[in-house]
């Protein structure tokens, strides 16, 4: 088993805070952005897991299931849905601030964008009342967003701090010793600077997802 | 669409009574009101559900390997098939038919959701290739037109004719 990531892609960060997280021993590769991990895409798609079986896994939340599978248990429904919600949802407007953040020094702007998710998170939250979103136990889900919103959420500077409720659970993550290690490694301490060699080769977003994500102004 | 999807599922699934689903914000994200507990949204996630209700989980995957690797292909179909640009199409094909190169389904050796849902899809794209686009990617024609010939998958789409590979259609000259 061998993980491909790079330094400073925010995908790659769930990957290696689910390893770290999970404790499951598999050999990891730091390669460069461009690297074609995966041998059936003719383009780079990073984090890439190689199974022992010799099949790829290319999304970095389904190499996040696999390796709490190897070590727990089945993701659950509501696992499922919260990386549905992740991948669809709250990813656009991850992207969309990303690019506000690191390459045009629009951090001030960076609230508005991840306002919507952030709410729904808090509000399951809320309703959840576990320490975690699945229950009482940490879960892939958690990893998985732990991971996706740390360059935002560890940024006291972006006045995000807002929602109680996210914040005792992300700093709960924050908290635990594989996550840091996890974050020092991909991120090298640097926080939103350190993706920006990643986010100069990502195409800008889409105007369509910027519409999506920006809050009626009615 | 999406609704369209689970309707087809339920059906594949041989549920007799239809569920009752609606959708919400402006993606129209498609919502299973469950009157034993909390609303599963999602297509994806919704699948999933109807899969083990029906007792088939193997549908999802029976190991740790194939449910990753499902998972992997339903969210690849609902964050990069959906709602492509024109410019990707000739990429999700191509990536596609390179894995599918050695593979019968999407998990390998066993059908899964990945493979109904990917077919549906990607049949949209399908639909609007010309022959010699679609003798590009043999390996996605021959997996879809097996799926599409799979007993109970095709429901609310209509068939496409896949012509053979070139080898046949050069010896009929």
């Amino acid at each position: 088993m061998k993980l491909f990531v790079s330094e400073g892609n925010p995908h790659c960060l769930k990957a290696v805070a689910a390893l770290e997280v999970t404790g499951v021993n598999c050999e990891v590769q730091y390669v460069c952005h461009q690297e074609r991990a995966v041998p059936f895409f003719d383009h780079p798609v990073l984090p890439a897991m190689l199974l022992s079986s010799g099949m790829y896994l290319f999304g970095s939340n389904a190499i996040c299931q696999y390796l709490f599978e190897e070590r727990r248990k089945e993701s659950n429904q509501l696992c499922i849905q919260w990386l549905e919600w992740e991948a669809t949802e709250l990813q656009p407007a991850l992207l969309q601030a990303l690019h506000m953040a690191v390459l045009q020094g629009k951090g001030s702007e960076v609230s508005k964008v991840l306002q919507g998710p952030l709410k729904h998170l808090d509000q399951s939250l809320i309703k959840g009342n576990t320490a975690y979103l699945t229950g009482e136990t940490v879960s892939v889900a958690d990893v998985v967003l732990w991971a996706a919103l740390y360059p935002f959420l560890s940024d006291s500077s972006l006045g995000l701090g807002e929602q109680k409720s996210v914040k005792t659970w992300f700093d709960r993550g924050a908290a635990m010793h594989g996550f840091q290690s996890a974050a020092q490694k991909v991120l090298q301490g640097k926080g939103l600077q350190g993706m920006k060699s990643y986010m100069q080769m990502q195409p800008a977003p889409q105007s369509s997802q910027c519409r999506d994500t920006q809050p009626c102004k009615s | 669409m999406a609704l369209r999807e689970l309707s087809s599922l339920e059906k594949f699934l041989g549920s007799n009574k239809p569920n009752k689903y609606r959708t919400q914000g402006d993606k129209k994200v498609p919502v299973l009101q469950n009157n034993k507990g909390r609303p599963v949204v999602g297509l994806v996630t919704i699948a999933c559900h109807l899969a083990k209700e029906a007792k088939r989980p193997e549908l999802v995957g029976d190991s740790a390997e194939s449910r990753a690797v499902v998972q992997q292909w339903l969210e690849h179909r609902i964050t990069k098939v959906d709602g492509c640009k024109k410019e990707d199409i000739k990429t999700i094909l191509k990536d596609l038919d390179h894995y599918l190169q050695d593979k019968v389904y999407l998990a390998g050796n066993q059908f899964t959701l990945a493979d109904i849902f990917m077919y549906y899809g990607i049949h949209p794209l399908i639909v609007d290739l010309v022959i010699q686009e679609k003798e590009q990617c043999v390996n996605v024609t021959r997996w879809f037109n097996h799926i599409q010939h799979y007993p109970g998958v095709r429901h609310h789409l209509p068939h496409i004719a896949i012509l053979r590979n070139s080898i046949y259609s050069s010896r009929q000259h």
